[in-house]
C-alpha cells in the first residue's frame, strides 16, 4: 500500500491497529485508542533538557588524572553510547512512522526520536570539552571492529523492516526480485519483521544502554567525571521512558489488545524474541571484556558488570513475558539505583549550572526586612 | 486512634513481615524496614520495582506509566489500603 502523508480516506483511529493499518491523517489526540502513548509524550516533554545546561568543564581535569585503562573504558563507552543514539535518533522515525496507524503513537515515536538526538548532541558536548579535536573519536566509531559488530546487530532488524516496507509500499505483496535476490512480501512477513525489530529495540533500550550507564556511574561514585555523569543521568531517565514504551507495545501485542495477527506472531516468534535478548546479553558481556582488556577500574570489573547484565536481563525479560534465564537474585550494583532515580536528577535550575538562568530575571522574593528603612 | 492502629502489615514473600505506616509509598516503607528492592525512577514510569501483589489492595499516588501486569503493582508510587502479601524484586 502506497504511503500517503495525508490519507484522504476517512478513518477511525479508535479501531486501527498500532501498525500496518491505514496511514494517519489528522493528528488528533482528543480520542485515543492507546492513551498510554499520549501520557508518555507528556512525561517525555516534561523532561526536556539541553546538553549545554550541564557544565562539563571540570571533567577535563579529571580525565587527565585517569589511568590509561580508565581512559580506554571512558572513551570506548562514550563511543558506544554515541553509536546507540545515532541509530536511535533516526531509526524509529524511518522504520516505524511509515507504517504507524495511530496519531498518538506517531507523535510518541517522533518525540522519542527527538530526545535521542538531544543525547547525540550531548556526546559532542562532552567530547568537545575533553579534546580540542574530537574527530578521531567519532571517526573510530565506524572503523572499530568491537563497535561495528554491535552496530551490525542493532541496525539489522531495522534495515530488514525498512527494506520490506519499501518493497510493500512501492510494489505491494508478492515475490519481488531485487538485485537477483527474491523477497517474499506479505502481511505476515512484514508483521514478523516488525515484531523482531521491536524486540531488538526493546533489548537495546533495556540492556545495551545499561552496561555503559554502569561504567559512567562507576566513575561518578569516585567523584570523577561528574559533569558527564550528570548528562548520562538525564539520558538514563529518558531511556527508562523509552523502554516503557517498547514494553507497552510488545505487551499490547502479546495480550491481544491490539492486532490479533500480532498476537499470533508474538506466540510464533517467542523463541526468536528470546534469542534476540540472549544475543544482546552475550554481546554486552563481550563488550565488558573489551572495556576491561587493559585493566579494571576501582569499583567495577568485568565479572561485576557481567552479573549486572544478567540481573538486568532477568528483570527486562520477565517484563515482556519471557522467563528469567539467569540465576542471579540480587542486584550486584545497588548504587546504580541512586543514579537512575529521577528524584536525584537535578531539576532546580538555580542549583545546577545553567548560565542563562539568572540573565534578565528579577528577584521577586521580598522579605519584611526589605522595608526596614522605608518611611511614608 | 494511635499510629500503631493505622500501620498495615505487609507480608513480603521470602523476606519477612513489615509494618507500613499510612501515607508512605510502599517502596519507602520497604526501605524503612531495610528491604532494599530494585528501583530506578521512583515515579512510576520505568517499571524497575514491579512487584507481584498476591493479596490485598493498593492505591496509586501517581498514575503508573510503566507496563504492569494485572497482578503487579509499582511500590514506588502506591500506598497500601489494607494488609498486603507481595513478592518483591530484590
Amino acid at each position: 500500500m502506497k504511503y500517503t502523508t495525508f490519507n484522504q480516506q476517512s478513518t477511525n483511529p479508535l479501531v486501527e491497529p498500532m501498525f500496518f493499518g491505514n496511514p494517519v491523517n489528522v493528528a488528533r489526540y482528543d480520542q485515543q485508542k492507546h492513551a498510554i502513548f499520549e501520557k508518555l509524550i507528556e512525561k517525555q516533554i516534561s523532561f526536556f533538557w539541553r546538553p549545554e545546561e550541564v557544565d562539563v568543564s571540570r571533567d577535563r581535569v579529571d580525565f587527565q588524572k585517569l589511568t590509561d585503562p580508565e581512559k580506554h573504558i571512558f572513551i570506548s563507552n562514550l563511543k558506544y553510547q554515541t553509536l546507540l543514539d545515532s541509530v536511535q535518533g533516526r531509526s524509529p522515525n524511518i522504520a516505524f512512522l511509515p507504517i504507524i496507524s495511530l496519531p498518538e503513537l506517531e507523535t510518541w515515536v517522533e518525540t522519542w526520536s527527538f530526545f535521542e538526538t538531544i543525547h547525540s548532541r550531548s556526546y559532542t558536548h562532552i567530547l568537545r570539552n575533553l579534546f580540542s579535536d574530537p574527530s578521531d573519536i567519532f571517526e573510530d566509531i565506524v572503523v572499530n571492529d568491537e563497535i561495528k559488530r554491535r552496530a551490525a546487530d542493532i541496525s539489522k532488524y531495522y534495515d530488514d523492516l525498512i527494506f520490506a516496507t519499501q518493497l510493500w509500499q512501492t510494489q505491494g505483496e508478492g515475490v519481488h526480485t531485487v538485485d537477483g535476490v527474491p523477497h517474499t512480501i506479505n502481511m505476515y512477513e512484514l508483521k514478523k519483521k516488525l515484531f523482531l525489530c521491536m524486540n531488538s529495540v526493546n533489548a537495546l533500550e533495556a540492556i545495551r544502554f545499561y552496561v555503559s550507564f554502569a561504567c559512567t556511574f562507576a566513575f561518578a561514585e569516585r567523584k570523577l567525571m561528574e559533569g558527564n555523569s550528570k548528562i548520562i543521568r538525564l539520558i538514563a531517565r529518558d531511556e527508562n521512558l523509552h523502554l516503557s514504551s517498547t514494553q507497552h507495545i510488545l505487551n499490547l501485542w502479546a495480550r491481544s489488545k491490539d492486532d490479533p495477527e500480532m498476537a499470533q506472531i508474538a506466540q510464533d516468534c517467542k523463541e526468536e524474541a528470546r534469542a534476540i535478548f540472549m544475543n544482546a546479553v552475550q554481546q554486552e558481556k563481550e563488550w565488558a571484556d573489551y572495556l576491561f582488556q587493559n585493566g579494571s577500574m576501582i569499583g567495577l570489573n568485568k565479572e561485576i558488570l557481567c552479573s549486572y547484565v544478567e540481573y538486568i536481563a532477568n528483570q527486562r525479560m520477565t517484563a515482556i513475558g519471557l522467563d528469567a534465564p539467569f540465576e542471579i537474585s540480587s542486584n550486584p550494583l545497588p548504587w546504580m539505583n541512586n543514579y537512575l532515580n529521577s528524584d536525584n536528577v537535578q531539576v532546580a535550575p538555580q542549583e545546577s549550572e545553567i548560565s542563562s538562568y539568572l540573565v534578565g530575571q528579577i528577584d521577586s522574593a521580598v522579605s519584611e526586612d526589605d522595608f526596614a528603612d522605608f518611611e511614608l | 486512634m494511635s499510629t500503631a492502629d493505622k500501620t498495615l502489615r505487609i507480608d513480603v514473600v521470602d523476606v519477612g513481615c513489615i509494618s507500613s505506616p499510612p501515607d508512605t509509598t510502599l517502596l519507602t516503607a520497604l526501605e524503612a524496614a531495610n528491604i532494599n528492592i530494585h528501583y530506578h525512577c521512583r515515579e512510576g514510569f520505568c517499571g524497575a520495582c514491579r512487584t507481584k501483589l498476591i493479596e490485598g489492595e493498593v492505591e496509586y499516588t501517581t498514575d503508573p506509566l510503566a507496563f504492569i501486569d494485572d497482578d503487579e503493582i509499582l511500590p514506588c508510587c502506591c500506598v497500601a489500603l489494607c494488609p498486603l502479601k507481595i513478592k518483591v524484586p530484590l
